[in-house]
């Protein structure tokens, strides 16, 4: 079970997050023109590799706020994990 | 080749079995092949074998990193099935259902295909209609199903929980009775075995480093046992897609992650058919050998490890004691985790590529096993001939950007929800 | 029976405490303390079971958790249970047991034919035949191999035994309490640690219970039962016997199952028959200790044949001689410890060593007793079916490639000691890349990859005095860098005699003209001319030879088998053996009950169940309840024989007629709050809602990013910057986190607070054209006129003193509305509800008139709405806002979503108004057509119109909107029904809305 220290309560077990996917897709602004192929990427394609992976959690039995964690998907080691505001770089 | 039977079972035990022959060769790879396939798992093998048989070619390559069978077609739970509703997926997996039939016979090897028929089980009467739904779509596509209530389910799977003592009681389920089981590591050999034998050279421990691309087109693939001139590569990856697409530039609509099963210990035969549970997500079956043969939800994030963690098991087992309470005295023997490629559908991609010589087989999602022979039939079709067939026209890559969706179960993207 | 095998002077079991039990119907007694397995021992009791594919006899092998043969069907308490390791199951009053895998008897077994056709079934014969004819597989040959395989017998009853979680958290796990567990569990506990110590059997001290050491001026078990009770004291220590720590998981999570009762005859009252553990330790020290290694020669799984370790474990625990005449066989000075142990109580062995000429301080002790030594002798084979009766010997050369002469030994029984592997599972399982260590031929473990750390027989360290040294370091070192504390135990003098080298020889060759069976996986019968067969055939991975051969996939998971395999390989394949490879290990160490993996989520508790408040009022009233997700809803109140569909009948035609209230608790209810309350809104519905008046209500549809609809329902501007969402049952908890990412990660600028309010609200749906008046009454002092709540309106209320919610909304298609009051006051709202309700005739209504009641409206709901379609799909089209971008919007420009003939919701009557149409059933032009019969749409809700009295459908439709008028057929394969059917509109009773607004 996955130890997840949320940036707001501090360390809690994997039971209390929802998985939310790929952190760095970022949804185009409204309103805006956009591709077919800027949209789909956003909607459907992901790069989903092995290694270092920027991800979005839901503390959702907790302080129901998103955060942003950077885990190893081929290790599962977690090197840290931000609020939903901070810069991913 | 030598065939396999019981009287050469016989013959070569008064030689005490040292004479059989290599089930498959061990070649180095050569500069140039006609086809590449890329990964050795079932579909490749089967791929490979397809293109032999049924498109006469037989320069071909299957390169994989490991060795053979040791992807997902080693470490599924062995269910064979067409109970789909939509009708890309339902053709497609009938027609499967044919070839599997007559799988053993075609391979000469034991592939066990036992059609002991699967139970999809149903907790309400909104459950039941939607089963109904799926039942008719199958039936009037010429699927074998059978709605059955709750006395008909009791009659053939006793030892489910019908107590008063119980959550979701079972109200009655759908059945495929021509669905089944077979040996899954047979399957990837019996194909290794007779693609070997037509030509195909079954390259292990050969690692994809990179593509060569002419103008748009491929020219070759380089691996850690050289480099290898071909026009014609077809990706068959499952869980390692995303890792090849990057290497090609290309981002696909499919995320990679982790999904466990795990098996009791052995014991007398008590459950014939396999059975998946209406209230949540966990499927079983007992093996030959006696060991019952459970799995359930993906771990929920992407993964490229091979070992998952206990809530999910756990989680998947509540289910399982749910609907069937005597697993409760059984004991959990073995767990492992397999990679799924899932698509952003719930459905899988057998396509050609915007790269000329360029085929991709990926997206199979938990669905992969069952779809072995049909997907080696059908992407050797897109090979051989260049163009889809029409079983797997369906399963084209821009239908995420037309619109024409395969989702079995209507979750959409969030692939991790199972 | 008396116990001719049990000794007067030793062992560990208490001999005032007597207990009978029942092997295969007959009595026997043993010892408080004994295992299943010690008390058969000591009444003689060799032959256990049958083994998985020849049927050989089997006995006993190990004495613990890495037993191949000895397993058992239990019988407690009234209860079964299949394959327990006799090794592993304390004995106790009543126990009973028989063997598995045999018929008629253990002694007298068909099954056995299999090991006098053993030449024709060689590892993976089945894939070689039973192909012909073709379907003889499934309905011959299958069946037949099913019925023998499998071990004991699942009983379908269910559990009644009850298992228990516990979550814990510690500063040092530490996995088994030998010498390195008590070593660094004392050092550690001393400095302030936290820490747990667990051990999988019975008793605390490992290898010390067998020892002949000397620690400080103390035994090793008088040692360990020292820091045992010291442990014991202290309040920062948890010490747990029979707790195997099964699994090493991710962030340093390890689970633990402790056997509460299975020891005893049933489980005490309020107990737990088992309890898991999940662990979150800072640190794990791993001091699982090492197994011993058979030696691998002729017929080496007759029954008698056993590893050197057990025989001295059944002598110095439980007064048992496994024989009177032993022959120990071994590589290393583990064998004369045994014959040392024998000789000790009288019973001389003949010790066969392979080695040429061995020299160490515990060989001078054998051949200072007048042990007989035999060096550079192998056995051959072992002779005796049921029982080892003698055994063929012989010398080897010094290359060990040649036998000498065959001479025959008589013996009843042989010890045999391969050397020691260390049990790395755990480490592995953390994801520690083990290493080979040639020294000792075995795999330790590497670098470690989470916080732990292998200590002692299980780091390959098989001295007492290193291993106590680096424990006691070890718990120090990682005690002070979590506690910061510096208390320093001081370390005891160690005395044990020093051992030589162990000989790398351990698969004796077979000698000319004989063609014994040499296993290497006792359960799963898997000989050494199997491994030869698969590599000869091409499986030359070890995956690929496990995987062919079976090798290491019985119940006790290769524990004693996996090493000489890979061995093997790599003396065949010429590689050393980590080229060979090693399966990695996976949790769980040992088989572990799925019941206990489960815990109290069983039974009716398996899912939450949620209820509204005015349940118990639903069930004093006869409600026929329908599970809707995790909630329970009233489907309808049974009055007098009704089944549901004269029932629901009844209430719908009551609301179309008088007036009817539903109970509306279990839909979503969100709050939000912020200046940009409405700008949130207008992005996630399709439709405007910049310009909602407060107190006015307004439905709206939600889509997911595809463009899928993903909820409907209606939102209430309650004051200027306060909204009510309501949202399906199913897609609440969704909904809720849909608008939590959107406000915290898309758009952090919107000022705006959601929270879940379903709980918080108890709501009652009142529908029918009397339900003004009925309101009226409820509400004196509120004008609640068609011009004073207006349809769509809002108002707060004064129900009989509390305070309540009134939204005029409908989903029945009734002049129709929604009072919502806080939950404590739900049951009383409800109560007064039927109350002044009855002048009206109200009567409550379930789900199941509700939908009657949506679908002859035409209004779509989750059979519609289930996850695939589009807003126009179910004629929401008009909802979709041309002005503003909204979630999902982009999407709907896709090609299949735009065509022509697009699927439409639309209205299905049989033109005989009277034949049923079941749900789930397909439309289709030509009801004889051929198979694959191309679908149209399907049929996705039915109900019987009460405003018609005759059947009515809906259905996604392809084309839709230009098949109104049509005649199709419906079909249901699955229920035989071809029925000729219109199509019509999808709204059928009231198409132009007049009756909510009225």
């Amino acid at each position: 079970m996955l130890h997840i220290k949320c940036p707001h309560c501090g360390m809690r077990s994997q039971n209390e997050f929802s998985y939310g996917g790929d952190a760095s897709v970022k949804r185009p602004k409204l309103n805006q023109e956009i591709s077919d192929q800027d949209w789909d990427n956003f909607v459907y394609n992901r790069k989903s590799l092995r290694g270092k992976h920027l991800e979005l959690w839901h503390h959702l039995s907790g302080c129901r706020q998103w955060i942003k964690v950077e885990r190893d998907t081929s290790t599962h080691e977690i090197f840290r994990t931000m609020k939903a505001n901070e810069d991913n770089s | 080749m030598q065939k396999y039977s019981i009287f050469n079972l016989i013959k070569n035990a008064f030689s005490n079995h040292i004479n059989w022959d290599l089930a498959w060769k061990d070649p180095t790879p050569k500069k140039e092949y006609d086809v590449v396939i890329i990964g050795g798992g079932g579909h490749g093998l089967a791929t490979a074998y397809y293109l032999a048989k049924e498109h006469n070619i037989t320069n071909v390559a299957i390169i994989e990193k490991g060795w053979i069978g040791g992807g997902n077609v080693g470490r599924n739970t062995t269910i064979i099935r067409s109970n789909y509703m939509h009708d890309d997926n339902a053709l497609f997996s009938e027609f499967g259902m044919d070839l599997w039939r007559k799988m053993s016979q075609d391979l000469n090897y034991n592939v066990m295909f036992s059609p002991r028929g699967i139970i999809n089980l149903a907790h309400s009467d909104a459950q039941m209609n939607v089963y109904a739904r799926r039942g008719n779509s199958m039936r009037l596509n010429g699927i074998d199903a059978v709605l059955l209530n709750r006395e008909q389910v009791k009659e053939v799977i006793p030892m489910a929980d019908f107590s008063d003592n119980v959550r979701f009681p079972i109200f009655g389920g759908l059945m495929q009775p021509s669905a089944g089981t077979a040996r899954h590591d047979a399957v990837a050999w019996g194909y290794a075995r007779q693609a070997d034998s037509m030509g195909v050279d079954i390259i292990q421990n050969c690692e994809v480093t990179g593509f060569d691309l002419e103008g748009g087109k491929i020219n070759g693939v380089r691996t850690s046992r050289g480099n290898i001139k071909v026009k014609k590569i077809g990706l068959c990856v499952a869980g390692s897609t995303n890792i090849l697409a990057e290497k090609l530039n290309m981002t696909l609509p499919v995320e990679t992650h982790l999904l466990q099963a795990c098996v009791s210990e052995p014991v007398k035969p008590v459950l014939d058919k396999v059975v998946t549970f209406g209230a949540g997500h966990f499927y079983i079956s007992q093996s030959d050998k006696g060991e019952m043969v459970m799995g359930g939800d993906l771990d929920g994030y992407n993964s490229y490890a091979q070992r998952g963690n206990l809530p999910t098991l756990q989680h998947v087992l509540t289910e399982g004691i749910a609907m069937m309470p005597f697993l409760s005295k059984l004991k959990m023997l073995r767990t492992w985790g397999g990679i799924m490629d899932m698509s952003m559908d719930g459905s899988p991609i057998i396509d050609k590529t915007h790269i000329e010589g360029l085929y991709l087989n990926c997206g199979w999602c938990y669905g992969g096993f069952k779809a072995t022979p049909a997907s080696g039939w059908t992407f050797a079709h897109t090979i051989a001939q260049d163009r889809v067939h029409k079983l797997n026209a369906g399963y084209s890559l821009n239908r995420f950007n037309t619109g024409h969706l395969l989702d079995e179960k209507g979750l959409g993207t969030k692939t991790w929800i199972s | 029976m008396t116990q001719n095998f049990r000794l007067k002077n030793i062992g560990l079991i208490d001999r005032n405490k007597k207990l009978t039990f029942k092997f295969n119907g007959k009595s026997y007694y043993g010892y408080k303390g004994d295992t299943l397995a010690s008390a058969l021992l000591a009444n003689g009791i060799h032959l256990i079971g049958r083994s998985f594919k020849y049927h050989r006899p089997r006995g006993f092998f190990g004495a613990g958790v890495d037993e191949p043969y000895a397993i058992v069907q239990l019988y407690r308490n009234g209860e079964t249970e299949p394959n327990i390791k006799a090794t592993e199951q304390e004995l106790f009053e009543g126990l009973e047991a028989t063997s598995v895998n045999c018929w008629p008897s253990v002694n007298f077994d068909i099954g056995a034919i299999n090991n006098l056709l053993k030449m024709f079934l060689p590892a993976g014969f089945y894939y070689k035949t039973f192909m012909w004819p073709k379907s003889f597989w499934y309905k011959v040959y299958e069946p037949f191999i099913r019925k023998a395989a499998g071990l004991g017998v699942a009983s379908t009853r269910h559990d009644k035994e009850r298992y228990e979680h516990k979550y814990e958290y510690c500063d040092l796990l530490i996995a088994g309490s030998g010498p390195s567990g008590l070593a660094s569990a004392y050092a550690a506990a001393k400095n302030g640690a936290r820490v747990i110590l667990a051990e999988d059997k019975s008793r605390f001290g490992g290898t010390l219970l067998t020892s002949e050491v000397k620690i400080g001026n103390k035994s090793g078990k008088e040692w360990a039962d020292g820091i045992i009770s010291e442990l014991n004291e202290m309040p920062n220590v948890v010490v747990k016997n029979r707790s195997q720590v099964f699994g090493y998981y991710d962030h340093n999570m390890l689970v633990m199952s402790e056997k509460v009762s299975d020891h005893l005859p049933k489980t005490k009252k309020f107990h737990p028959k088992q309890r898991l553990w999940y662990i979150r330790a800072k640190e794990v020290l791993i001091s699982s200790g090492s197994i011993e290694r058979p030696l691998v020669f002729g017929n080496n799984d007759t029954p008698g044949v056993m590893l050197s370790s057990a025989a001295k474990e059944y002598l110095k625990i439980y007064g048992v001689l496994v024989g009177r005449k032993p022959l120990i066989f071994t590589n290393n000075d583990s064998g004369y410890e045994t014959a040392i142990e024998f000789k000790k109580n009288d019973i001389h062995s003949v010790v066969l060593d392979t080695r040429k000429d061995p020299h160490s301080e515990i060989i001078d002790e054998a051949k200072n007793l007048g042990i007989d030594i035999k060096n550079s002798y192998v056995v051959v084979a072992a002779q005796g079916y049921k029982k080892v009766k003698s055994a063929d010997i012989a010398k080897i050369s010094d290359d060990k490639t040649k036998l000498g002469s065959i001479e025959n030994i008589i013996c009843d029984c042989i010890c045999v000691s391969g050397f020691w592997t260390p049990t790395i599972h755990l480490a592995s399982q953390s994801g520690n890349k083990t290493k080979f260590n040639e020294d000792i031929d075995a795999f330790v473990p590497g670098i470690s990859k989470q916080n732990e750390k292998t200590l002692g027989a299980a780091n390959g360290v098989y001295n007492l005095d290193e291993t106590l040294k680096s424990s006691f370091e070890t718990g120090y070192e990682l005690s002070k860098k979590i506690t910061n504390n510096d208390n320093k135990v001081s370390f005891p003098n160690v005395i044990e005699k020093k051992s030589s080298t162990h000989d790398k020889f351990w698969c004796v060759p077979l000698p000319k003209g004989k063609n014994y069976k040499r296993f290497l996986d006792f359960q799963n019968d898997v000989a050494v001319s199997d491994v030869e067969i698969a590599l000869k055939e091409g499986y030359r991975s070890i995956e690929h030879v496990k995987r062919y051969t079976t090798l290491g996939m019985a119940t006790d998971q290769g524990k004693t088998s996996n090493l000489n395999g890979l061995q093997l390989v790599s003396s065949i394949e010429n590689k050393i053996v980590p080229e060979v490879g090693h399966t990695t290990f996976r949790p769980p160490y040992t088989p572990v009950s799925i019941g206990v993996i489960v815990g109290r989520e069983v039974g009716k508790h398996s899912k939450p169940t949620r209820k509204s408040p005015m349940h118990s009022w639903h069930e004093k009233n006869n409600a026929v309840f329908v599970d809707a997700g995790v909630w329970l809803r009233p489907r309808y109140y049974n009055q007098g024989n009704e089944n549901l569909f004269e029932g629901s009948k009844r209430e719908a035609k009551n609301v179309r007629t008088n007036v009817g209230v539903c109970d509306v608790t279990t839909l979503g209810k969100i709050d939000i709050k912020g200046p940009d309350a409405a700008e949130l809104l207008n992005r996630i519905y399709t439709n405007a809602w910049l310009k909602l008046p407060i107190g006015k209500a307004r439905y709206g549809v939600m889509l997911r990013e595809d463009g899928i609809v993903m909820d409907d329902g209606t939102t209430t501007r309650i004051s200027e910057n306060h909204y009510h969402m309501t949202t399906t049952t199913a897609q609440a908890a969704n909904v809720l986190s849909h608008l939590e990412y959107y406000l915290q990660l898309v758009w952090p600028e919107l000022n705006v607070n959601v929270v879940s309010t379903t709980e918080q609200w108890a709501g009652a749906a009142i529908a029918g054209p009397k339900s003004r008046d009925l309101l009226q009454k409820l509400f004196p002092n509120s004008d609640v006129s068609n011009d004073g709540l207006p349809f769509m309106g809002y108002m707060e209320g004064d129900l009989f003193g509390i305070k309540a919610r009134i939204f005029r909304i409908s989903f029945s298609g009734e002049l129709a509305y929604e009072v919502n009051v806080e939950s404590d006051n739900g049951n009383f709202m409800w109560e007064k509800i039927i109350e002044v309700g009855q002048e009206f005739k109200i009567q409550p209504y379930g789900t199941e008139a509700l939908s009657t009641l949506r679908i002859e409206m035409g209004h779509v709901a989750g059979s519609e709405l289930d996850g695939r379609t589009i807003p126009y799909d179910n004629s929401l089209e008009g909802l979709l806002s041309k002005k503003k971008d909204f979630i999902g919007k982009r999407s709907l420009t896709r090609e299949a979503f735009i065509a022509e003939d697009r699927q439409k919701v639309v209205g299905v009557v049989p033109l005989d108004k009277k034949t049923s149409i079941p749900e789930g059933s397909y439309l289709v032009k030509d009801s004889n057509a051929p198979l694959p019969n191309p679908k149209l749409g399907y049929i996705s809700a039915s109900c019987w119109s009460v405003e018609y009295d005759n059947p009515f459908s809906l259905a996604i439709l392809k084309d839709g909107k230009n098949m109104i008028g049509e005649k199709l057929f419906v079909m249901s394969p699955l229920k035989n029904k071809v029925i000729p059917v219109e199509i019509v509109s999808s709204h059928y009773v009231d198409p132009k809305g007049e009756r909510v607004r009225s």
